[in-house]
Formats: structure tokens, C-alpha cells, sequence
């Protein structure tokens, strides 16, 4: 189904994963809204085969790699165009002139940085924007290099290297919150010596700014770290209870709750008290009278 | 007096007090207060302190309904009602992706501190823009559909949905030891 929103309410980071860990192929439009400097609006498009961005640009004319190839001066696009006729129909471009002999290994690199990662990451900058994933959308071997890049390793460079955090500042996990590993062994992923640090305290019971201080770091940036490490599916915040206030527990108790239930717990031992066959029966043919 | 305690959590607006509403007898305790200007972009009302319902279906037993505050922080209440809980429902909006961050957070916290089963009740599926269940899994971290948590769509303003939803937490929690349904 075509999943819609706006960036600032999920973010490309978590758009990213749910496509990664989805296996999605399909087209994801984003099309920022309108900037008051600006009358025109601009789209920008990520081609994406089972999670994995395979090509980007912004326009739908599978023109984009041509013109990339021509602005290096590297061949004219009516040149590119003559030699893309005798590709075959399922042959990224980028991997047709490359076995045609007219671009190197090198160059098509190049090429693939230019396109994805240069200019996906500039999107993380991206203040809102609205979004549109078409799982239906063919993918355009005329836009293709032949490379891939995860949607991870994306996220990751990008968010390395974003300076202006004030898109995502809403999503980064709360100072105040710990890290919890949810991967079973040690990441796969080729992280830096900071994320590294901040990994090692992801066993959910000291807060971000705990950590921050540890490792000498502004708590920001250790919350920018923890964000890469939760986007990139290695671990999730976790909230920390708060101290209660000596006050708190007569406030709370008998405004909301049932009389006698807050001293009752208390006492109890831990843990919820079996129900009986006959409650869950009676339970059950209860309810189903009332749907 | 046997009871049951189901706790009714998730994000902001998700539908808990409401819920709890429709399947309680009794007149729930209405702890709603004018939200923070965060809230406030949501809805106009927040709960502030835990929601209680309360459904008798017996002389002597009972269903208890505990629904958690929308905006407050994790707190040692929190600790207290799901160490006692028997089972969950986590409340989503399925239209407002921005709140999916938050029903992660939640769910680690329940995870991390409950061994309680939980399902999940997708609810405002009835509205525009809402994703569609599979979407809202990967969104919640559930890429496998063969390991997650039952995902059931309710209105929180319908009785009906709301006691089929319930049925459906309790047939997860108890499935070996209920009888196959008549
Ligand atoms: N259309 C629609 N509205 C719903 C549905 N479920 C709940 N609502 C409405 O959503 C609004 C918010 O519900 P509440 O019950 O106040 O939500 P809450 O989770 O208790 O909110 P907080 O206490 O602030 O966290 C109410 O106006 C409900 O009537 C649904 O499935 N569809
Ligand atoms: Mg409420």
C-alpha cells in the first residue's frame, strides 16, 4: 500500500528504515514544501529495489543520469542516449556503458556518489516535506548506475554529516532515557569510534546524558549519536522512571484509582495473580454478548 | 472477588480514556485536564493521571481497566498498576505517523519492565491518512510478521469494537488455557 505523511511528523531517517526493513522496491517522492524564497516547489525522488536505494534524482523525465554524465564531460547526452538504444531493456545504463567500455568502474563510482549519496543526504537537512512511497512505481534502468547503497549505510552518512540538526531535534531520544541493544551480537555495521563509545552503554540503565558526561561529550551530540544508533536498527530509547516526588503517591492514588488498590499492591507480591478457567469462560461469553 | 487487570496504554490521543469509557459500567474517573501546548496540537484534553474502569460481569468477578496518562513521564505509578497487570493494549493512531515513536518508546519501557503478553489496537483507522497495519508494524520495529504481537484495528468509540478487542487480548494472553470458543 502507498504510504503517505510529512517528514516532520516521521522522518526520513525512519522512513529509511521501515523501507530497509520492509524489503521495499518501489518509488518514495518527496516534495518539499513551498519555501517563502521560493515559488517553485521541488521534487526529489529515491528509486528503492527490496530496501535498497538504487537510484535518485529529481525529475521523472530518465534524463537525470544522462545529464549527470554530460555535466562530467564525459560524453554528450546525445551520444549517451545512441549508445543506451543498444542496451538491454532490463541493464541499468550506468552497468550497460560500463561493459560497453565507456565508463570505468571508477567514474560510474562517481557517478553513484553524485546522485545518492550527495544528494539523498541533503534531504536529512530538510526542515518538512511531504512524502509518498509507491510500491507500484517500475524502476528506471535509465536512471541506474548498476550500484546500490543500503538505506542504513545512507542514513548513517548522512546523519554523520549533518550539521544542522534542528529537522530532527524533535525525534532524538530524551537526555533523560537509556539505550537498549536489540541486535544479539555485535553490530555489523561499520561504525565510528563515537558510536562505538555510546554502543557500549546500550544495556538500558544509564541516561544519555549520563553517557554524554562519561564519554566527555555534549549531551546533543551523544543524543545525535544514540538517534544513528536507533534509525539504524541497533538499539531503541529507553524511558527511565522518574523519581517520585514524596508527595506523589497520596496525590495520584485516590483521585484516579480504586480505593484501597494502591495499598492493596503494595502489600501484594510482585506480579499479576492467576484468573481461573471459569473467570476467563464467563469473561469471554460476557464480552461476546456486548459485540 | 477475582479481577482481571488489563492496562490500556500509547501515545497521546491514541483513544485510552475512551476506550475505557466505552467497556466500563461504572462512571470513569475523569482525570482530563487542559493539555500542555505540546498536546494541545492533538487534542484539547489530556489525562493527567491514570484512567480507571471498571467492568462486573459476575458476583464475584470483575474486569479492571487502568488506562496510563497520555503526557506524563514514566513514573513509579507506571511501575506499580503493570507489575500487577495480567495483559496489554498498546493504543496507536494509525493516522498520525508521528506519534509512532512514541508508542516505541512505550513499548520498550512495558517490555523492559513487564513480562506481560501485549497486543496491539490500532485505532482512528477510520481516518484519512492513516497506514495500513503492515506499514504501522515495521514503524513499531516489527519487520517479521510471523514475530509480532497480534495488531487488531478498534474504534475506541464503539462498544462493540472495544469488547472484541478485549476478547482478542484475552484469547492471547490465556490461549492455552481457553476452550475453543463455542
Ligand atoms: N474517528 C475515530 N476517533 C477515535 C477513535 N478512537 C478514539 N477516537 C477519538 O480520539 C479522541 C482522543 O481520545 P482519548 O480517549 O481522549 O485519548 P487518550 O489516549 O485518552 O488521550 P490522552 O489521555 O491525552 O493520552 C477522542 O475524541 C475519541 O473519540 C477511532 O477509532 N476513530
Ligand atoms: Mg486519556
Amino acid at each position: 500500500m502507498t504510504v503517505t505523511g510529512y517528514l516532520a511528523d516521521f522522518s526520513l531517517p525512519e522512513l529509511f528504515q521501515l523501507v530497509e526493513q520492509g524489503n521495499k522496491t518501489g518509488l518514495l517522492t518527496i516534495c518539499t514544501l513551498t519555501d517563502p524564497t521560493t515559488v517553485a516547489r521541488h521534487n526529489h525522488h529515491i528509486w528503492l529495489s527490496q530496501g535498497q536505494i538504487v537510484a535518485a534524482g529529481n525529475s521523472l523525465d530518465q534524463q537525470g543520469l544522462m545529464r549527470l554524465i554530460a555535466q562530467r564531460g564525459w560524453m554528450g547526452d546525445r551520444a549517451v542516449s545512441r549508445l543506451a538504444q543498444s542496451c538491454q531493456l532490463n541493464t541499468p545504463l550506468g552497468l550497460c556503458l560500463k561493459n560497453q567500455g565507456v565508463l570505468t568502474a571508477e567514474q560510474l563510482k562517481l557517478l553513484f556518489y553524485t546522485q545518492v549519496m550527495r544528494q539523498v543526504c541533503a534531504l536529512f537537512a530538510l526542515p518538512d516535506g511531504w512524502f509518498q512511497f509507491d510500491p507500484k512505481a517500475p524502476l528506471p534502468v535509465s536512471e541506474m548506475t548498476g550500484l546500490i547503497a543500503t538505506a542504513t549505510d545512507v542514513t548513517l552518512s548522512g546523519l554523520r554529516a549533518l550539521k544542522d540538526w534542528d529537522a530532527l531535534d524533535e525525534k532524538l531520544p530524551d537526555p533523560s532515557s537509556a539505550l537498549i541493544s536489540v541486535v544479539e551480537s555485535k553490530p555489523s555495521l561499520r561504525l565510528n569510534p563515537n558510536e562505538w563509545q555510546v554502543w557500549e552503554f546500550t544495556n538500558g540503565t544509564m541516561a544519555i546524558k549520563d553517557i554524554a558526561q562519561q564519554l566527555n561529550l555534549p549531551v546533543a551530540k551523544a543524543q545525535q549519536i544514540a538517534f544513528r544508533l536507533i534509525v539504524t536498527g541497533l538499539a531503541e530509547e529507553m524511558p527511565m522512571i522518574a523519581a517520585p516526588p514524596p508527595a506523589a503517591f497520596e496525590l495520584a492514588a485516590p483521585t484516579s484509582l480504586e480505593h484501597g488498590y494502591a495499598t492493596s499492591v503494595t502489600a501484594d507480591a510482585a506480579g499479576a495473580a492467576p484468573v481461573s478457567q471459569s473467570f476467563l469462560q464467563n469473561l469471554v461469553g460476557f464480552l461476546k454478548g456486548k459485540v | 472477588m477475582e479481577i482481571m487487570r488489563l492496562v490500556v496504554t500509547g501515545p497521546v490521543g491514541a483513544g485510552k480514556s475512551t476506550f475505557i469509557r466505552s467497556v466500563s459500567e461504572i462512571e470513569v474517573v475523569d482525570t482530563d485536564r487542559r493539555a500542555t501546548d505540546d498536546a494541545l496540537l492533538i487534542k484539547k484534553r489530556t489525562t493527567v493521571a491514570f484512567d480507571f474502569g471498571r467492568l462486573q460481569f459476575g458476583p464475584d468477578m470483575a474486569l479492571h481497566l487502568y488506562g496510563t496518562p497520555g503526557q506524563s513521564r514514566f513514573d513509579f505509578m507506571w511501575d506499580i498498576l503493570i507489575q500487577k497487570a495480567h495483559a496489554y493494549i498498546l493504543l496507536v493512531a494509525a493516522h498520525r505517523p508521528h506519534e509512532f515513536r512514541e508508542a516505541r518508546r512505550i513499548m520498550t519501557f512495558m517490555k523492559q519492565r513487564s513480562p506481560a503478553p501485549m497486543i496491539i489496537g490500532l485505532t482512528h483507522t477510520d481516518c484519512s491518512g492513516a497506514w495500513d497495519a503492515a506499514n504501522i508494524a515495521l514503524a513499531l520495529g516489527y519487520p517479521d510478521p510471523a514475530r509480532r504481537p497480534p495488531i487488531v484495528a478498534v474504534n475506541a468509540n464503539e462498544t462493540a469494537s472495544v469488547a472484541q478487542a478485549v476478547i482478542s487480548l484475552v484469547q492471547f494472553t490465556w490461549a492455552g488455557s481457553l476452550a475453543p470458543a463455542t
